[in-house]
């Protein structure tokens, strides 16, 4: 079943157990990835980059873990990309109009829970696929951003909100983005809830076997919507804090941002066929994505083949790992 | 296998028929006779966009002097969809036509979709020019812009003006491959030439995102600490707040990083202001509107005729005149002329 949470992986002592995890190929990729950049470059490994990577990777990573909950119901969600940016949005837009800022962080948290909710009645209720389901929200939701900001950005957003994002908060000698902070507390919380709940059990039985989990007396329907209720408000939270970290919400912010998101959860190992995946594998498939693009602009890659070098990479990474399994 | 083929021929020779039909329906007549009043339709891409706010209130203004100067009187129609959608306008075209104005100017969302309507309007009498965005194939009489290759030498002159003959530069630029875009940086590259002290170590793209923008100006940043200057393409990552790029506000302010941007909206005034940006380049959102009018009323009036492309201009903002812009975007009175942009730096 693939369950695996990250306190016992890392503390686990037995060497083959560790080695059969599904995660340690991907994580070889990334010592790997880290490795030659900090040989290659002298800017990589430095506490300023580091952490840049960090922040820039904690918001794609906290809407995966939503996205890898929904994918190993056998789902898919094309609509966070634009569920971060309208939720990011409408908490600015309230934000400027003088509303509290909790209150206007529950707001856009709300519209990201809404519009997950809605999508898992579309595909339970309204049976449509979810690739369907999820590209309609996608539109409304990038829609409903044009519409409500007129295609302007939303600025002057009041400081303490802007702290969220771009405050580092000092543990030791170091300062610890916050946003990375707020990472760590979601992939311990979902990866619990995963793990150790009933839910969690159900969410993987439902991509396992769907018939099976159905006539075992699940509700499964009521599991879809839970999970993508959850991957909304995840990708809500996502959306929040890099609004928060920029200081702007623009219509077009977050935009094509699902691909980022499910590839980190592909990367990480999560199944699109279901029943497999986990909240450690999404952590280390979001930081090869971000560690790469990262690395390849340090190392000086044009703009104009960037892409091209960062697909090949991705490839070639994931097809060794796939050879690695299979001689196990 | 020969009937299918024989039937997919006629009906390729029926749609050709169709097409040389409708293609040589004889042009209207133009008017002999100038009418009192001229309604003139000026469309944008999208409605709700302060760029094209200031180009409506110049056409207004135009309109507002031509009136008064008589013996035409000229109405403006300010009307467009409300975000940038290439079907929407066309609707907005025809609806124009059926409206009978005299003439239209128009910024075309997508440059073939914007073919079969203004060819409409120009086959039905109404003679149509384009500004800020064009769509060379079809019948408008002249298109108003900005050359973006000249923009990019523009932005080129600037950097040397602050930085000197020598220096690594870094480029930002939105999608590769957008014309309008490759054609800034093809004119700045042109225009740097000329000093081979000058020395281009990176070119990145942000995909016209704020939050990747942000992220490559830092990585930028930190892969070449002793940069000394930027060329950003747009303004992308200037829509962030201050604090979003440490390194990037370090250099700018205490190791004499020197960027230029193109654009000159009211954010990017602030950066000059506080000593972040060093240059701009930007259009003449006013005369998208204020010489459109005046255009299509020569046209009209006194029977003008156009090259197929008019050179709007730009607007080279710096410290010398950052204040007089700044001041104009806050009383959106943009008819007086911009001081020159070097004359506080000799």
């Amino acid at each position: 079943m693939g369950k695996v949470n990250i306190v016992g992986t890392l503390s686990s002592g037995n060497w083959r157990r560790i080695l059969s995890k599904q995660e340690f190929g991907v994580f070889l990729i990334l010592l790997l990835l880290v490795g030659s950049l900090s040989l290659y470059t002298d800017t990589f490994l430095t506490p300023t980059n580091i952490f840049n990577v960090l922040r820039a990777f904690s918001w794609i990573a906290i809407s995966a873990f939503g996205q890898c909950m929904v994918i190993i119901t056998g789902g898919i969600d094309l609509s966070v990309g634009s569920v971060m940016g309208l939720s990011g949005l409408v908490t600015a837009m309230l934000l400027v109009q003088g509303v509290h800022i909790p209150v206007a962080v529950l707001a856009g948290l709300l519209v990201g829970l809404i519009i997950g909710f809605l999508n898992g009645l579309m595909i339970t209720a309204g049976k449509l696929p979810p690739f369907i389901a999820t590209l309609g929200s996608l539109l409304m939701a990038r829609g409903l951003c044009y519409g409500l900001s007129g295609g302007w950005p939303v600025r002057d957003l009041p400081l303490a909100f802007r702290n969220l994002g771009q405050y580092d908060l000092p543990i030791g000698n170091v300062g610890v983005p916050l946003p990375l902070i707020f990472m760590i507390i979601l992939a311990l919380v979902t990866s619990a809830f995963l793990s150790r709940t009933v839910w969690g059990y159900r969410i993987y039985a439902l991509g396992g076997n769907e018939t099976a989990t159905a006539l075992s007396g699940i509700n499964t329907n009521r599991v879809k919507r839970m999970v993508y209720s959850l991957c909304g408000l995840l990708a809500a939270v996502g959306g929040i804090l890099m609004t928060a970290r920029l200081g702007v919400a623009a219509p077009t912010a977050a935009q094509g941002y699902e691909l980022d998101v499910i590839a980190a959860a592909v990367v990480g190992g999560t199944s699109l066929k279901g029943g497999e995946g986990t909240i450690l594998g999404v952590l280390i498939g979001a930081a090869i994505m971000q560690v790469l693009r990262n690395g390849l602009v340090l190392i000086g890659v044009s703009a104009y083949w960037l892409q091209a070098v960062q697909g090949l990479v991705i490839v070639v990474a994931i097809m060794l790992d796939q050879v690695r399994k299979r001689r196990r | 296998m020969s009937k299918r083929w024989a039937i997919t021929a006629g009906m390729a020779v029926l749609v050709l028929a169709a097409l040389i039909l409708g293609g040589c329906k004889p042009p209207a007549t133009a008017t002999p006779s100038v009418p009192e009043k001229l309604t003139i339709a000026w469309i944008p891409k999208a409605l709700n966009n302060p760029v094209f706010e200031v180009g409506r209130d110049g056409a207004f203004k135009k309109a507002e002097e031509l009136s008064a100067a008589g013996p035409v009187k000229v109405e403006v129609l300010y009307v467009g969809s409300v975000a940038s959608d290439a079907a929407e306008q066309a609707r907005v075209v025809e609806d124009a036509i059926a409206r009978g104005v005299n003439g239209i100017g128009i910024s075309c969302n997508d440059p073939t979709a914007c073919v079969d309507p203004i060819n409409k309007a120009v086959d039905a009498g109404i003679p149509v020019m384009t500004w800020d965005s064009d769509s060379p194939d079809s019948k408008r009489f002249t298109y108003l812009g900005v050359d973006n290759y000249q923009g990019g030498k523009a932005a080129a002159e600037l950097l040397v003006r602050f930085m000197g003959e020598k220096g690594k530069v870094a480029l930002l630029t939105g999608v590769p491959g957008a014309f309008n875009l490759e054609e800034r940086m093809r004119g700045f590259k042109d225009g740097i030439a000329a000093y081979p002290g000058i020395e281009i170590v990176a070119t990145v793209y942000c995909n016209d995102d704020i939050n990747l923008g942000v992220q490559v100006v830092e990585e930028t940043m930190q892969a070449h600490p002793d940069l000394n200057g930027w060329f950003f393409v747009g303004l992308w990552p200037l829509f962030a707040e201050r604090g979003s790029m440490p390194l990037w506000e370090d250099a700018a302010k205490n190791k004499g990083l020197v960027t230029i941007a193109f654009d000159t909206l009211p954010v990017e005034l602030e950066f000059l202001k506080d000593g972040y940006l060093h240059g701009l380049v930007g259009q003449k959102y006013w005369g998208w509107g204020y010489d459109t009018i005046q255009m299509i009323y020569d046209y009209i009036v006194h029977g003008k005729r156009f090259e197929s492309w008019t050179d709007s201009g730009m607007d080279i903002v710096t410290k010398c005149n950052v204040d007089v812009m700044a001041e104009m975007w806050a009383t959106g009175d943009f008819t007086k002329p911009l001081p020159d942009p070097y004359a506080c730096l000799k």
